[in-house]
Parts: C-alpha cells; sequence; structure tokens
C-alpha cells in the first residue's frame, strides 16, 4: 500500500519534470539535425553551429546583449544595493511603506505596461531609442529585484554589530565598506544575479523601446521565429542553455558559499 | 543613537535610487495615464474612455482576456499544486526545486519556438496522436496550444510559492487534525489547503497577471485566434500607432491588475465570528 | 485493588527501528484506566515515539498495542479513541478557538447545538469560558496550552496523551499547570499519558512514572517508589538528586563503603558483591567531624534560600552533596550521619524484573 504511494508519487513529478524539459531536449537535439525542421532527425551534424558563428548579425546581437546585460546588471546593483541601504535607514514606517511599495511596482507590472509607458517617457524626453533607451530600461526594471535580495541581508545584520564597528572608531565610510558591504555581498551577488538573468530573459520591455536600429536577442529570436523555423535558432538556443546552466550553477555555488559562511559565523558566536 | 543621526544626515547614496523611483515608478505610469487622454492627432479627449466602453469588440476583448487568464491560472495550479506537495515529501526537495525552476533560465521566445516545432503538422506531438491512432491534428495557432504554452510557461511560478507554504506548513498540523478523527481528504480539505492559501493566493498573481499580457504567445503560438490586453496594448502602440487607445487599454489593465491584486492579497481575517460557520 | 483487570492501554513488546537505528527496543507498557502516567526520559530516549504509536502517529516495527484490550496496530489515528496534546499545541491558525475546539465534533457529524454546549463547557473547564470568538494569534502561550487541552478532551477520548505540553511555558505558569492537569484528570477519571524530560514535573503529577532511556523502560512505579529505590545508577541520578558511591555488600544488611561498614536495609545479594549506594543529599546530617559515620571536608557550598547546598570530599576523593539548613565552614573537616534506612543499595546491571522480585523476596524476609 504504502511502496505503491510511493510509486505514484515519484511518477506524477517525473511526468511534470519531463513536460518541463522536452521542450528544451527538443531544441537542442534538433540543432544537431542535418535538414532544416524540427520534424525527423536527420542526422548529425555541426552545420547549424558553424553557420551561426558565421552569421556576423547575430554574433553582433549576442554581444550586444551580453553588454546590455552585464552593464545594465551593475549599474542596478550598486543602485538598488544603496536604495536598500537607504530604506533600511528610513524610520517613520509610512514613508518606509510607501517606498517598498513603490519598489515593487516594477515587480508586479505586466511587461506590456512597463515597455509602453518607458516607450512614452522616453519619446516624452526625446531620448532617442535604441541603446541607450533599452539600458535605461533594463536597468530599471532590474533595481528592484535587486533591492529586494540586498534587503533581507541587511535586516538580518543586527544593528550590535555596526554599534560594535563605531565604538571601535569606525567612521561612516569605514563602516559601510567594512563592515556593511562585506556582510551584505552575498546579497548583492544574488541580486546582480537575478538582474542579469531578467536582462536576459527580457523581450516585452526590449520589444517596445529598442526602436529600428538596435536588437537583442530576445527581439531577434522573436522576429526569425515569425518567418518559421530555422535551425540556426535552435544552434542558438544550444548555446544560450549552456550559458543558462552557467549561471545556475554559479549561483547555486555563491548560494552554498554564502550559507556556509553564515553557518561559520552562528558557529562561532555560540562559541 | 549616535550612529543614526550621522548616517541619515549623509543622504547622497540614496538619491539615484530615489531619483529611479522618480524617473522609472512614478512619471512613467502618469505618463501612461496623460497620453490615455489624447486621440491619435494629438489633441485632448475623452474619446478613447468611450470608445473602449461602448465597443463591443473592447470589452469581448477585455472579457476573453480575463477569461483565458483564468484558464491558464487554472491550469497551471491544477498542474502545480499537486507538484508542490509532492515535492515536499521527496528525499531532495531543494534539488527537485532547483530542477522545477531551472527552466525559467532558458530564455522564454526560446520555449515558445520549441513548441512551434512540437506543435507543427508534422512535428512530434502529431506524430505521437498518430501513433496512438487519433491522427493529425491542427495544434499550432489554436486556442489550446495558446493555454497549454502559457501554463508550461508559468508552472515554475506557481509551484515555488506553493512549495514554499507547503513546506512552512508544521506537520503536527497534519497529526492533530488525525487526531482529531479528520480523514485524509478532511485533513487535506479543511487543514492544509487553507493554510496553504497564501501560497496559492501569490501563485496566481504570479500568473494571472502576466497572462493577462502576454502578446508574443498570442502571436507565435496563438496565431492571433485569441487576444489579449498586452496584444491589443503592442497592436495600438507598434502598429497602428494610437498610443491614446493603447494607453487606455494599459490603464484598464493596470486597474484589472490592482483588482486582482487586491483579490489575492492578504486580508486579514474577520475575527468574532460564530463558531459555526 | 484489581477493579479494572483490564488494562486500557497494553504494549507488548513493541519495537520501532528507522534503518538500523532501534528507537524503541522491547517495551511492555501497561496503563490502567483512571491513572496519571508519565514517561520521563532524556530527549531522544524514545517517549515521544511511544506516544506516538498508542496515538497512531508511528506505525511499530513489532510487537502489538492493545487498546481496551482490542490490537489497534495499523488502526488509523482518525480511527483510535485517544486524543493528544501537542508539544507546541498544533492550533489551526486559521480557526477562531471556539472552532480549532469544535474541530473534531464537526467531523463526527455531532449535531449544531451539541457541539455549542460541548465546546462551551470544554472551554469553561480550562478556565477560558469567554476565549471563544479569539483568534489564536491573540491569546498568550498558556491560553493556547489550554485551548489544546480543551480540543482534545471534547472528544472525550478514554485516554490523553500530553506530549511536552508544559515545555514551552516559564517556570511559574508551569508549576500552575501542573496543578490544574492532575486537578482535570482526577475530575474526568480518565486515562493520562503523559510525556516529559521534567523529573520535577513527573514526581509531582504521576500516579506512576516509566523511567526511559536509550528505547528501553528502566523502572516503572509510584513516584515515591522510584525516588526511595531507585534501580540503577541513571535512575538515580535522573530523577532528583544524589550520591552514589561504589561499594561491596558484605552480607546481607550490611554494606561496605568509603572503607567503612555500615548497616542498612538491603539485602538478597551475592556476599562481597560489588554494588552501587544511594545517599540522598537530604538524608544526610551534619555534626561534629569526631561524631560522624563519615568525616567530609567542605569545599564549596551555595545559599538555595531554603537550605544551603554544601559539596564536600571524603578521603577516597567521592564528592559528597549535603543539603542542610545550616551553613558549613570552607575548607573545614565535618562528620556526615545518616539512618540504615536512608542507604539505599543498587546492583549493577540488575534488570526491573529481578529487582522486583528481590525486594519483594527480603520484604517478605523483613515481615517475617
Amino acid at each position: 500500500m504504502k511502496r505503491l504511494q510511493f510509486k505514484w508519487r515519484y511518477l506524477y513529478l517525473w511526468f511534470v519534470f519531463i513536460i518541463l524539459y522536452a521542450p528544451i531536449v527538443f531544441l537542442i537535439v534538433y540543432s544537431f539535425s542535418q535538414g532544416s525542421t524540427m520534424t525527423n532527425f536527420h542526422g548529425f551534424t555541426w552545420a547549424h553551429y558553424q553557420e551561426l558563428f558565421a552569421d556576423s548579425r547575430l554574433i553582433a546581437i549576442f554581444l550586444d546583449t551580453l553588454l546590455v546585460a552585464f552593464l545594465s546588471s551593475i549599474i542596478a546593483t550598486a543602485v538598488g544595493a544603496l536604495g536598500a541601504l537607504g530604506i533600511n535607514n528610513v524610520t517613520r514606517p509610512l514613508t518606509k511603506n510607501t517606498l517598498l511599495s513603490l519598489n515593487n511596482i516594477l515587480m508586479v507590472s505586466p511587461d506590456v505596461i512597463i515597455g509602453a509607458s518607458f516607450l512614452i517617457f522616453f519619446t516624452a524626453l526625446k531620448i532617442p531609442l535604441g541603446f541607450g533607451s533599452v539600458l535605461l530600461s533594463h536597468i530599471a526594471f532590474s533595481i528592484p529585484i535587486v533591492v529586494l535580495m540586498v534587503l533581507p541581508k541587511i535586516q538580518e545584520m543586527s544593528t550590535s554589530l555596526l554599534d560594535a564597528a563605531a565604538d571601535l572608531g569606525a567612521n561612516n565610510w569605514q563602516l559601510l565598506s567594512q563592515v556593511v558591504i562585506p556582510y551584505i555581498m552575498p546579497g548583492i551577488f544574488s541580486g546582480f544575479f537575478m538582474a542579469l538573468t531578467y536582462s536576459l530573459d527580457d523581450f516585452a520591455v526590449t520589444f517596445f523601446v529598442t526602436g529600428n536600429g538596435f536588437s537583442t536577442l530576445s527581439v531577434e529570436i522573436y522576429s526569425r521565429a515569425r518567418q518559421g523555423i530555422n535551425l540556426e535558432i535552435n544552434a542558438l538556443s544550444g548555446l544560450m542553455f549552456l550559458m543558462a546552466l552557467v549561471l545556475v550553477v554559479g549561483y547555486y555555488f555563491i548560494n552554498q558559499y554564502s550559507s556556509r559562511h553564515r553557518r561559520a559565523a552562528t558557529r562561532g558566536r555560540r562559541k | 543613537m549616535q550612529r543614526k543621526q550621522r548616517l541619515s544626515r549623509n543622504t547622497a547614496y540614496f538619491v539615484p535610487y530615489v531619483l529611479w523611483i522618480a524617473l522609472f515608478v512614478i512619471a512613467p505610469v502618469i505618463l501612461l495615464i496623460y497620453q490615455s487622454f489624447f486621440n491619435i492627432d494629438g489633441q485632448f479627449t475623452l474619446a478613447n474612455y468611450q470608445t473602449y466602453f461602448s465597443s463591443n469588440t473592447y470589452l469581448m476583448m477585455t472579457l476573453n482576456s480575463v477569461w483565458y487568464a483564468f484558464l491558464i491560472t487554472l491550469a497551471t495550479l491544477l498542474i502545480s499544486y499537486p507538484t508542490a506537495y509532492l515535492l515536499n515529501a521527496t528525499k531532495h526537495p531543494q534539488l527537485w526545486l532547483l530542477l522545477i525552476i531551472m527552466p525559467t533560465w532558458i530564455n522564454l521566445l526560446l520555449k515558445a519556438y520549441a513548441f512551434i516545432g512540437i506543435f507543427s503538422q508534422a512535428g512530434i506531438a502529431n506524430q505521437f496522436l498518430s501513433f496512438i491512432g487519433i491522427g493529425p491534428q491542427q495544434l499550432l495557432f489554436t486556442k489550446f496550444s495558446f493555454i497549454f504554452v502559457a501554463a508550461y510557461i508559468q508552472i515554475p511560478f506557481m509551484v515555488l510559492p506553493i512549495y514554499n507554504s507547503i513546506s512552512e506548513l508544521n506537520a503536527s498540523y497534519v497529526n492533530a487534525s488525525r487526531d482529531l478523527g479528520a480523514t485524509n481528504w478532511q485533513t487535506f480539505s479543511r487543514v492544509i489547503f487553507p493554510l496553504t492559501l497564501p501560497g496559492v493566493k501569490a501563485g496566481v498573481q504570479a500568473v494571472f497577471i502576466p497572462s493577462l499580457s502576454l502578446f508574443m504567445l498570442t502571436r507565435l503560438i496563438g496565431g492571433n485566434k485569441v487576444i489579449t490586453l498586452g496584444t491589443a496594448i503592442e497592436e495600438h502602440f507598434l502598429t497602428t500607432m494610437n498610443w491614446g487607445m493603447g494607453s487606455t487599454i494599459g490603464v484598464v489593465l493596470i486597474i484589472a491588475m490592482v483588482i486582482i491584486m487586491w483579490l489575492t492579497g492578504g486580508r486579514k481575517r474577520r475575527s468574532g465570528k460564530g463558531l459555526t460557520k | 485493588m484489581a477493579v479494572n483487570p483490564q488494562p486500557i492501554i497494553r504494549l507488548t513488546n513493541v519495537c520501532k527501528s528507522y534503518g538500523d537505528h532501534q528507537i524503541l527496543k522491547d517495551i511492555n507498557l501497561e496503563l490502567e484506566a483512571g491513572k496519571f502516567y508519565t514517561l520521563l526520559g532524556p530527549s531522544g530516549c524514545g517517549k515521544t515515539t511511544i506516544l506516538r504509536t498508542i496515538a497512531g502517529f508511528t506505525d511499530v516495527t513489532a510487537g502489538q498495542v492493545y487498546f481496551d484490550g482490542q490490537v489497534i496496530n495499523g488502526l488509523p489515528a482518525n480511527q483510535r479513541q485517544v486524543n493528544t496534546v501537542f508539544q507546541d499545541y498544533a492550533l489551526f491558525p486559521h480557526m477562531t478557538v471556539a472552532e480549532n475546539v469544535a474541530f473534531g465534533l464537526k467531523l463526527h457529524k455531532v449535531p449544531k447545538d451539541e457541539i455549542e454546549s460541548r465546546v462551551q463547557s470544554a472551554l469553561a473547564l480550562v478556565q477560558l469560558p469567554d476565549f471563544g470568538d479569539r483568534e489564536i494569534s491573540e491569546i498568550s502561550g498558556g491560553q493556547q496550552q489550554r485551548v489544546a487541552i480543551a480540543r482534545a478532551l471534547v472528544m472525550r477520548p478514554k485516554v490523553l496523551l500530553l506530549d511536552e505540553p508544559l515545555s514551552a511555558l516559564d517556570a511559574k505558569l508551569r508549576k500552575d499547570m501542573q496543578y490544574e492537569l492532575r486537578e482535570l484528570q482526577q475530575q474526568l477519571g480518565i486515562t493520562f499519558l503523559f510525556v516529559t524530560h521534567d523529573q520535577e514535573e513527573a514526581l509531582a503529577m504521576s500516579d506512576e512514572i516509566f523511567v526511559m532511556k536509550a528505547g528501553e523502560i528502566l523502572q516503572g512505579g509510584s513516584p515515591v517508589d522510584i525516588y526511595d529505590e531507585p534501580i540503577n545508577h541513571f535512575v538515580a541520578n535522573f530523577i532528583g538528586e544524589s550520591n552514589i558511591i561504589p561499594g561491596k555488600m558484605i552480607q546481607d544488611y550490611e554494606v561496605e563503603f568509603v572503607g567503612k561498614r555500615f548497616e542498612c536495609a538491603d539485602g538478597g545479594m551475592h556476599p562481597n558483591e560489588a554494588v552501587e549506594v544511594v545517599l540522598r543529599p537530604e538524608d544526610l546530617d551534619i555534626v561534629k567531624a569526631d561524631q560522624g559515620k563519615l568525616v567530609v571536608t567542605v569545599d564549596s557550598q551555595l545559599f538555595r534560600g531554603n537550605y544551603f547546598e554544601i559539596v564536600a570530599y571524603d578521603n577516597d576523593h567521592n564528592e559528597w552533596l549535603v543539603h542542610s539548613t545550616n551553613p558549613a565552614d570552607e575548607g573545614e573537616p565535618i562528620g556526615l550521619t545518616f539512618d540504615p534506612q536512608d542507604i539505599h543499595v543498587m546492583r549493577l546491571n540488575e534488570s526491573e524484573a529481578a529487582f522486583d522480585a528481590r525486594l519483594e523476596q527480603y520484604d517478605d524476609e523483613d515481615a517475617d
């Protein structure tokens, strides 16, 4: 009786798991298929990858996408981390809650609303659509997630830690650079990684604010996919899967490191 | 005390964040609302709202969009709740959870693109249907495929909050319920489900709002058979260039979003209720 | 004595293991109806597991669990006529106090007005008559404790299982609840099985205590029996404070320790058998050094309010704990006296059955 239940449980989980991964595996498998459709596997080839690396337009877009992702994540992390520190220092509950609500608006807003309103905003300020507007948008929608990742770390930090540092003679800048920042570093890293994935994953907002001259991978895939199957996109997805894997593993290890760190710290405190 | 004062005097570091709030959170929303009062020729007017609320096309489109978002959310919930529940009972729930979340790191467009291949006329889904004797069907560009792919994409976002609320559930609640005579089903319906409702609400919120506004899926997978609020906004902004009307629909979408957040938000339980409900 | 020969709960040869780890080793236990029992032991000794096998939350690996003469192994928890008060109370946070108490009755399809009246009287029983409409989050820990008891009692169980229910309360409240629980049990006349690691709690409330260690019941008996006649070093140490000194049984009623021979009340052992001797600190009286049966040197003392706790050492470096109403001088020798019946002699590795048999045998001899 119990055994049977056990099996069903795993059967269902495996089913969900397979459904979740099948399309991704499917994409990558066909990136190695000769021929030009995703219907029957026609034998192994690297041809689509060669095609991909010869496609200078796609390579340029790929590099642009990475540039936007890294630049926007770095800037968003800086602004967001300082913002989280600021929010934490606000003493009036009303102001604090208002700030937090405003922070979360872009988190819950649908992408189209963000895209459309940013488009109006850039047009109103006469900011040309292109690299600049895309970068600004990515920074804008990445900031709140950084705040949400950093704020708990700041709140977890006990005030006596700061008092102790001040007591030992640290000035404001030393307090920030030698006590606060190192302590909240895991949160900052998490925020940076989340910002990176947000940026790499975004389609809708970029689609609205990109104009004609500039494109990111998501937008490019969209316009190519509308024209039908092209196994070069499969090859691209193979590469992006690898990239995602690297990000996941990186994120995982940083989390592991920080939790080990935290455990060691608590152990030390208990002694 | 002293430290607080010193820190609060020096607030220069907070300036970029406050600027961000002003420029990228408040200003765009105000501009969107402002824009909704202008027609395509740039004249101030209430006509957009008049058109919207008097036109069957717009109202039906809105209803349809809400209906499809509801279906997508329901499908996602029906798959995700058991998944989260079973996940919690496995030996390595964190590992399983990571595996469930991993696909969200793959670009959305690529996953949608995969389904173009899977659902195509000679694609693997139709090969399977032929194999079990049903014969090939038109799968791509149908409402079904739209709901399927939208649910597929959003499953992890539903599993995560539900899993969190289930894993926080104290095992002794279940024992207490059994102890007082509840069957498995009664324990689930009267104790487990009500106590994990916050997770379900968070999941619904995370799935319903994006489902109202997905526009690339309606084009790539739905073949324009389904028009969501998102599709309509994109159409007005980027194709017909009627930003006023687009903003009006945007305002409607924002209102819809606020309503959903209000419905799924953590309202406090009324106290002072009689004991027999 | 034997008014009700049928025990309400009986465990025979119950074993429980997870993989290689044995939680319960051959547990035999009988609970009579209407008594207050306590399972006492350090954490991890398996006491809560016994409770869970009776409640039906875990299956036993081997052995039988009887309820009212019927084997209930495998019977799901929701079909057993026992109810549990959980350590963390497990009050449903999405229900009011009254809804929590009414929960089990509703499941059993009890008529509405009966539910209402039974909930009212259950809440009155735990002295929370007007708390029905409160939310669980609005009431204090002590009040939650009472609600948890009411929720279990409203089901009118034949046996109430209490899993360390007082451990989360502060000291004062815990004392009050000890009285109340004892009173409640006597008023209702049902069986309570109480699990705790607090020996004071166990001594204060129970009709009978089972002392457990590492998955085994070491000794069962009334609080007085267990305090006065602990079966071994562990029990003597765990229940109350004691001086446990290695010794040698010369013959019946004569024991040797710290190089001297003393008259005692124990017997039934081999001549010259190695034993352990227990002397409770409150049984030791301080006299002048030359008048004592033993001479020890005072090392330190603490004032404990109603007595002084004195630590002293004899010439064999055994530590002696003495409770005295008068202070002693640190570093000075003092004499200790005690009565023969204050000496309790324990054999090494004696089983409970052998212990009981021996006790009975020489008690009979005494009576002759």
